[in-house]
């Protein structure tokens, strides 16, 4: 039935029935989270703000959350930079990054090591840190 | 007291909490609605009373509770009323349908005993071959450092992107994508519809789980290395992934058509107008126009129902071939 060889048996799990058990159980938590988020939508309901009005502007406009990082960057753009107008240098410069993060593995080739993985988990943390920073600034001021 | 003890007194201590919280929240639902309910009644007898003494005055009846049940006489209409009849008849017929299981699998020649469902297997694998694949599929092995939590992420979010599939047809069958009615849709779901405002809660909060473990996934991937050759690929549909993941986010929010998001699609659309060459171009086409109005609304829709939901499934499939195909990277 099986046509694992010894020597792989020895280091992993099947994936039916082992590996899909566990699997089972992750579910089987995160669907008690939603039961909960479900619960306590009956009791605090998400809400709504007033109807849209497109004459009437709020005083302080924001973006969702996970853009706020990207919006609190851009307000503090100066409106020249080197002659060029600000927000469209800094909106060039986000996309270049996206774009950047997308084909990301077509610009690191290099063979991976330990010290490389050191580098990019320092990279990633300090990073995250400033993303959160920028958001919970957007989010207050 | 061994480990599986421990584990059906967990589950059951689980159960019991659940079903409590459950339960609390049920009934402070059904009290509300039937204060509602009450005061409705009381101000229509108090105003068909002063009809009838003064001139004559069409009020129309208060709002009732759907009757589901109308046609069994005598009955109390409560919540609970449909929930137990589904619970008493459920159990019957689950008792009947085992019932035909088990006399349909008594085997009647000279031959062994094999129950119904392997015999609908083997039905099935003669015509379709499927024992073989299957078998292959279910066997491939999961190496054990892939055991870590770490590596659910990316599964965790592909639930949660099925609990987003299922709780957002259950909306869309109230909502209505019109600037007209829209607002009063929504307010319909949470204050009308049953489990209304349970279902747009956590269509709301998956969404927010949903791009934070999509993130957390593709930085694990990052920190790990993940992406290097051959798994080129598997970085790309996931970054694609993840723009997809974020364009549901954006159409969606315009949808509750409210002050909140009207405005924060208008700077969104804004940031993406101010991109040189193509911006205008871009701005016109996300808001059908020059400003956010109810064509946006609808092309918002669109997107955020149609096709953005396709592209995501065909990625992810493509996502899971390829890790299927080249395995998890051992770390270093």
């Amino acid at each position: 039935m099986s046509t694992v060889n010894p020597e792989q048996e020895k280091d992993s799990v099947p994936f039916y029935p082992d590996h899909i058990r566990t699997e089972f159980y992750v579910v089987i938590g995160i669907m008690v989270l939603v039961v909960i988020f479900g619960v306590l939508g009956m009791l605090f309901p998400v809400g709504l703000q007033a109807p849209a009005d497109p004459l009437n502007t709020p005083l302080h406009v924001k973006p969702e959350w996970y853009f706020l990082a990207l919006y609190q960057i851009l307000k503090f753009i100066p409106p020249q930079i080197l002659g060029i107008d600000g927000p469209m240098f800094a909106v060039v410069t986000i996309l270049l990054a996206v774009l950047a993060v997308i084909f990301w593995p077509f610009l690191d080739k290099k063979e991976d090591s330990r010290k490389a993985v050191r580098v990019r988990f320092i990279l990633t943390v300090i990073g995250v840190i400033i993303a959160i920073a920028m958001t919970i600034w957007g989010e207050v001021g | 007291m061994n480990k599986k003890a421990r584990r059906n007194l967990f589950f059951g201590i689980a159960v019991v909490f659940l079903s409590g919280t459950f339960l609390v929240a049920m009934t402070l639902h059904a009290r509300a609605q039937t204060t509602a309910l009450e005061a409705g009644t009381v101000a229509w007898e108090t105003a068909q009373a002063v009809s009838q003494s003064g001139p004559a005055l069409v009020i129309p009846p208060p709002k009732q509770e759907p009757c589901l049940s109308c046609h069994i006489t005598g009955e109390n209409k409560n919540l609970w009323t449909p929930l137990g009849r589904w619970v008493v008849f459920g159990t019957f017929g689950l008792f009947f349908v085992f019932g035909i299981y088990r006399s349909a699998s008594v085997w009647t020649q000279r031959k062994q005993w094999v129950p119904l469902t392997t015999r609908a297997v083997d039905w099935v694998d003669e015509r379709y071959d499927i024992k073989e694949p299957m078998t292959k599929i279910l066997n491939k092995p999961v190496p054990k450092f892939a055991l870590r939590w770490w590596y659910c992420l990316g599964g965790i979010t592909a639930f949660l992107f099925v609990v987003q599939g299922i709780t957002g047809i259950m909306l869309a069958f109230y909502y209505k994508p019109t600037a007209a009615e829209a607002y009063t849709s929504i307010q319909f779901i949470e204050n009308e519809v049953r489990f209304g405002s349970a279902i747009r809660m956590i269509h709301a909060w998956s969404a927010n789980g949903m791009i934070v473990l999509c993130i957390a996934h593709m930085l694990r991937v990052f920190i790990m290395g993940a992406y290097k050759a051959p798994r080129e690929l598997n970085w790309l549909s996931g970054a694609f992934l993840l723009l997809l993941t974020l364009v549901f986010g954006f159409t969606g929010y315009l949808l509750p058509w409210d002050q909140r998001a009207y405005w924060a699609t208008t700077v969104g659309t804004d940031i993406a107008g101010s991109v040189p060459a193509v911006g205008n171009l871009v701005l016109v086409m996300l808001r059908v126009g020059w400003d956010v109005s109810e064509a946006t609304l609808g092309r918002f829709y669109g997107l955020h129902i149609i096709i953005t939901p396709l592209l995501t499934v065909t990625f992810m499939l493509a996502h899971f071939m390829m890790i299927r195909k080249l395995g998890i990277k051992k770390p270093l």
